[in-house]
């Protein structure tokens, strides 16, 4: 490689690390098991390769960063390991689940109850408090009131928000926000959790709290956890770096091995 | 256990109180206007019909040329065996009408005068208070309620020219043409009719029709044959038959219909709009496993809400609407019309709801992803 840009993804001072590919051979066990997922918008000479021949695993109780510029595939990759995009060739593993091959209907189900997500900009429901937006998805799948409501009132107490369960998103701060949707992520004890950019809308010392937060919550629960970025800043709290460029998944890092 | 669709209609609802305020108002305006126009139809068709309606008889003879009107009408006193007699009659008994202005105890009043046999076929069913009177009796009438506004009471003396008939009973909802009746023998109403009307004085066994009793399931036009060059119909027909009547009930029935239709665009507008807003919201909760028949439960309980409280909200205020109309207006509140315009607006504003269903189900949940950068 020639190229002179220096982005993201090439700032790699130790040197490359293995193929994502190569990688997940050394991961047999893993919770997470993405095996040669492609996915081409269009056909014939129209046609886009969003994501090509992408193979990659993540162990329970990991939590790792997929790390890439804008346009580099990682939403289409995150979206089709979380049941809200089809893939065109491969298979998604969820433990035994294989997500590419459910249904519409299957596909909302499994997600409700084993996939938690953060957005971006948090997306709460604006007129439901903070406590309802976690008690919102404890409906999705039939949670006890009773059970749901300790549940709730758990996680926010965890999430320091204990005080502002009964405030609307209106009144919350950015980070509260996040940390409010980072509590409904989990409501639902999701066996993989799945984060989009979640310091966009937040300035750096903020990003680093949640991001901290979040690792804490995902850790403590022996969840999975996948983080998209295109922040190095934010990857030294994820256990492995997987890059992804052109849709290409290129390799797999230690966050040391990126750090400045 | 609270569903998903209750906690985000419940939550809305209660929490943007300000934008469904708007749409409620919105429908209770509606709701208003069609039970006023509503009211005003009921009031016309009840006020033209009721001398018709109240009565015990279930058709009327005419003479051909009179198309189902009773003043049209011309027949002969000696028609009346003819169809006493007809297959499928039970009784008959002679009808006379006047429309003229007469005299009341404060002063002129317009009057629908019914001459017949009282007790005999077309006697008012409804008396409310005294009595009818008897058989064969002269010089006294029952008279429509609505004349107790003009200072009419038991005992009272109406007239109309010279004639004068006291007042011995009440009788409801039996005006003619919006006119207040008086209910009196057929030998009164000839001689009010013949001070008034000097060019019918050479008819002494004139009258307009014949009130008949028929059994059920009698054929009218058999009935008919009984006396050639006349007509029979039944008194739903000669109710729609007095001149304006059908024609009135048709241009306000329309003009409610599309008001009902109106209300259908503005609950699908409100929540096309509402949904349109949502769709960063909705493509999100769609990805955290909210089903579409969820979010699209939530959009219907909103409707139904939102248009019930419209319709009782413009309920209330065309009721106190209806306290302050003059009573020179013809308006009756009918509890059957509001329950048919609630019902009407209801439907409305559920198919209103269901124009956002497709694009609910449009809504990517892959959208909630990515998006932004």
């Amino acid at each position: 490689m020639n190229d002179p840009v220096v982005d993201a993804t090439s700032s790699t001072p130790d040197g490359p690390g293995p193929s994502p590919s190569q990688d997940a051979a050394g991961h047999p066990g893993a919770l997470l098991r993405v095996e040669n997922v492609s996915k081409v918008y269009g056909s014939g000479h129209t046609a886009v390769t969003a994501l090509d021949d992408a193979t990659m695993s993540v162990d329970q109780g990991e939590f790792v960063a997929l790390l890439g510029p804008s346009g580099s595939g990682k939403t289409t990759l995150i979206s089709i390991i979380g049941g809200l995009l089809s893939a065109s060739s491969g298979s998604v593993h969820i433990g035994n689940v294989d997500v590419t091959t459910l249904g519409g209907k299957e596909r909302t189900k499994f997600r409700a109850e084993r996939v938690g997500f953060v957005f971006q900009s948090a997306n709460l429901v604006p007129f439901l408090t903070a406590r309802e937006n976690l008690l919102y998805v404890a409906t999705l799948v039939k949670t006890p009131k009773k059970a749901a409501s300790q549940r709730a009132d758990q996680l926010l107490e965890e999430l320091g928000l204990a005080g502002r369960a009964k405030n609307l998103p209106e009144q919350l701060s950015g980070g509260e926000r996040q940390r409010v949707a980072i509590g409904r992520a989990l409501m639902n004890d999701p066996d993989l959790v799945l984060v989009d950019e979640p310091t966009a809308a937040l300035d750096t010392a903020l990003g680093r709290q949640v991001v901290q937060l979040l690792r804490r919550e995902i850790k403590d629960r022996g969840k999975t956890g996948i983080m998209v970025t295109h922040d190095l800043r934010m990857v030294e709290y994820t256990d492995r770096v997987f890059e992804i460029l052109d849709g290409h998944l290129t390799h797999v890092e230690s966050p040391s091995a990126l750090g400045h | 256990m609270a569903g998903p669709a209750r906690l985000l209609s419940t939550g809305e609802l209660t929490r943007s109180k300000g934008r469904f305020g708007a749409v409620v108002a919105a429908l209770a305006l509606i709701v208003f206007l069609v039970l006023v126009l509503g009211a005003l139809a009921d009031g016309l068709f009840y006020g033209a019909t009721g001398a018709v309606r109240s009565s015990n008889a279930t058709a009327y003879a005419f003479s051909d040329d009179a198309e189902g009107s009773l003043i049209r009408s011309r027949l002969d006193e000696s028609d009346v065996a003819a169809f006493a007699a007809a297959p499928g009659v039970e009784a008959a008994g002679p009808i006379g009408v006047l429309l003229t202005g007469g005299e009341g105890p404060s002063g002129e009043v317009d009057l629908a005068v019914f001459g017949l046999d009282v007790g005999g076929p077309g006697t008012p069913t409804t008396l409310v208070e005294g009595r009818l009177p008897d058989p064969g009796e002269t010089g006294v009438a029952a008279v429509d309620t609505r004349l107790e506004d003009e200072g009419v009471t038991l005992g009272s003396q109406v007239s109309v020219g010279e004639v004068s008939v006291e007042v011995v009973g009440f009788v409801s909802d039996t005006a003619y043409q919006l006119q207040p009746t008086v209910w009196t023998s057929v030998a009164d109403w000839r001689a009010m009719r013949d001070a008034v009307r000097p060019e019918l004085r050479g008819q002494p066994t004139s009258i307009n029709a014949v009130a008949l009793v028929t059994e059920s399931g009698a054929s009218l036009a058999d009935i008919a044959a009984a006396k050639p060059g006349t007509t029979v119909l039944t008194a739903d027909e000669v109710g729609l038959a007095i001149p304006g009547v059908a024609q009135q009930k048709s241009t306000l029935n329309s003009i409610i219909y599309t008001t009902v239709a109106v209300a259908t665009l503005v609950v699908a507008l409100f929540f096309a709009l509402l949904v349109l807003e949502k769709r960063e919201l909705f493509a999100a909760l769609k990805a955290l496993g909210t089903s579409t028949g969820a979010l699209g439960r939530a959009v219907f309980v909103q409707a139904i809400v939102a248009t019930v409280l419209g319709i009782v909200l413009g309920t209330i205020v065309a009721r106190l609407f209806g306290l302050i109309i003059p009573s020179t207006v013809p308006t009756l509140f009918r509890t059957d019309t509001l329950i048919q315009i609630a019902i009407f607006t209801l439907v409305a504003g559920v198919i209103g709801a269901a124009f956002s269903l497709r694009r609910i189900a449009r809504i990517d949940p892959a959208t909630a992803i990515g998006g932004t950068l």
